[in-house]
């Protein structure tokens, strides 16, 4: 995140219809991580989180043209594509055999990771705004956001009513939009 | 469904985690465009879990950014380094259980074994062989000399055997021969065991005197330089014995300048 330049939304989004690689560029370095730790939440294999964040950059590059800003923020659609794609190989048959494959010892390295980055991340101070959600609010956004379950999967996943997972959600979104608008 | 209701409906966030079905996604793109407000308010919902989604990133390895924009900028793709290749590592091959292992070797040194007691028992065998030939052969020489002497001896002991003796004549005063004619038969045998040692090119006759008239009675075969008890033509009536010197293959008649013995009946 070298980059000093700061731009908004509409802009960014002005500098990617013209196909610009320094808008490419600057949205690669804002959202790679958070897109990576997406694919994270639903893989544990770094090499082939790292080929779905390379593929997924390049079919939003692709298929720029088709995002309508009038629907909904860039992030919100490129986090879309981004989850089907890892959804997607994640439900294919070779991600299934070489999961059998893949060993302890990557998830252990990942964990590792995962901590050093959460670590830095902590040095900003966002992961401690974070935490404010309780566990079981995080555990129903991680669900529903990161890993794209409907409320009624996140119901029988964790065996919890159905209201229950939506006053969790709205309350989780509540506390989220708050943190937002106190930072403002 | 008016403004505030939908709002208080929970479809946007369910909208914006991305989460909603489809016809619900009609729904909330329907009443954002009666309700332009309403995109402020969602938007405000994307930030929040946009944030939420910041705060839980994990940054990639810094080589996947340049791979991307390869990839989208120059049309190619980067190929993978070595290193990202899924690695079958060495010991996950399947390994020959040690049992087995242990078994192999354990054949292969009992057919090491095997070939070294082969190689031996085979030499044993070959020279026992040999040493048996050699046996087999001397057993066969003494044989054959027994037999010979038994031979000899049946005709000096045969009690029709009328021993003469054939004393040297004045040519060999030393030398001497034993006739044994069997009297019943007239077969004659001869030993000549003490004659002198024949001269090379010559060889012995023996002749009998019938009538007065020599007739040979055939050539006496020595072997290796040896004399034995050999049996000659037979004579029904003689008047006397004589050996005389011929040269090799006899001559029709005794050359009488080179008689060695004789004896008259």
């Amino acid at each position: 995140m070298a980059e000093t330049i700061k731009y908004n939304e509409e802009e960014l989004i002005q500098l990617l219809r013209t196909s610009d690689q320094s808008a490419f560029e600057y949205l690669y370095d804002n959202y790679a991580g958070a897109l990576n730790g997406v694919i994270y939440k639903i893989i544990d294999d770094q090499h082939l989180a790292e080929d779905i964040l390379q593929e997924a950059f390049v079919k939003i590059w692709n298929n720029f043209s088709s995002y309508d800003s009038s629907k909904g923020r860039l992030f919100t659609w490129m986090l879309n594509i981004t989850r089907n794609l890892t959804i997607d190989t994640v439900r294919s048959k070779s991600y299934k055999k070489q999961a059998k494959i893949q060993n302890s010892e990557i998830a252990v390295s990942y964990t590792s990771n995962n901590i050093n980055e959460n670590d830095k991340f902590d040095a900003l101070g966002i992961r401690k705004q974070t935490m404010l959600l309780k566990e079981d609010q995080r555990r129903v956004i991680d669900l529903a956001y990161f890993e794209g379950f409907t409320q009624e999967e996140i119901s029988k996943k964790l065996g919890i009513p159905l209201g229950t997972v939506k006053t969790r959600m709205r309350t989780a979104i509540s506390v989220l939009k708050n943190l937002l608008q106190s930072k403002n | 469904m008016n403004k505030e209701e939908f709002i208080s409906s929970g479809l946007l966030e369910l909208y914006a985690m991305g989460i909603s079905s489809e016809e619900e996604n009609l729904v909330v793109e329907e009443n954002l465009k009666l309700f332009p407000e309403l995109k402020a308010e969602l938007s405000e919902i994307e930030m929040s879990l946009e944030s939420y989604a910041l705060s839980n990133a994990v940054e990639p390895s810094s080589s996947v950014k340049q791979k991307v924009i390869t990839q989208i900028f120059h049309g190619t793709t980067v190929k993978q380094e070595s290193e990202s290749v899924p690695v079958v590592s060495i010991n996950r091959r399947n390994p020959i259980p040690l049992f087995y292992k242990s078994i192999a070797a354990a054949v292969f040194i009992l057919l090491i074994g095997s070939f070294i007691l082969n190689y031996t028992y085979f030499n044993k065998y070959h020279t026992t062989q040999q040493q048996l030939d050699v046996a087999q052969q001397k057993l066969d020489e003494q044989e054959t000399a027994n037999q010979a002497m038994s031979r000899d001896l049946n005709v000096v002991t045969d009690r029709y055997a009328l021993p003469v003796v054939l004393n040297g004549t004045p040519n060999a005063p030393e030398a001497l021969a034993k006739i044994f004619w069997m009297k019943n038969t007239g077969q004659v045998y001869i030993d000549p065991s003490n004659l002198p040692k024949v001269p090379a090119g010559k060889q012995y006759q023996l002749w009998g005197i019938v009538d007065g008239k020599p007739v040979s009675g055939g050539m006496i075969q020595t072997s290796k330089g040896l004399y034995s008890i050999q049996k000659m033509k037979s004579f029904g009536k003689v008047d006397a014995f004589a050996i005389t010197l011929e040269k090799t293959g006899g001559s029709p008649t005794p050359t009488m300048d080179e008689m060695i013995v004789s004896a008259k009946m």
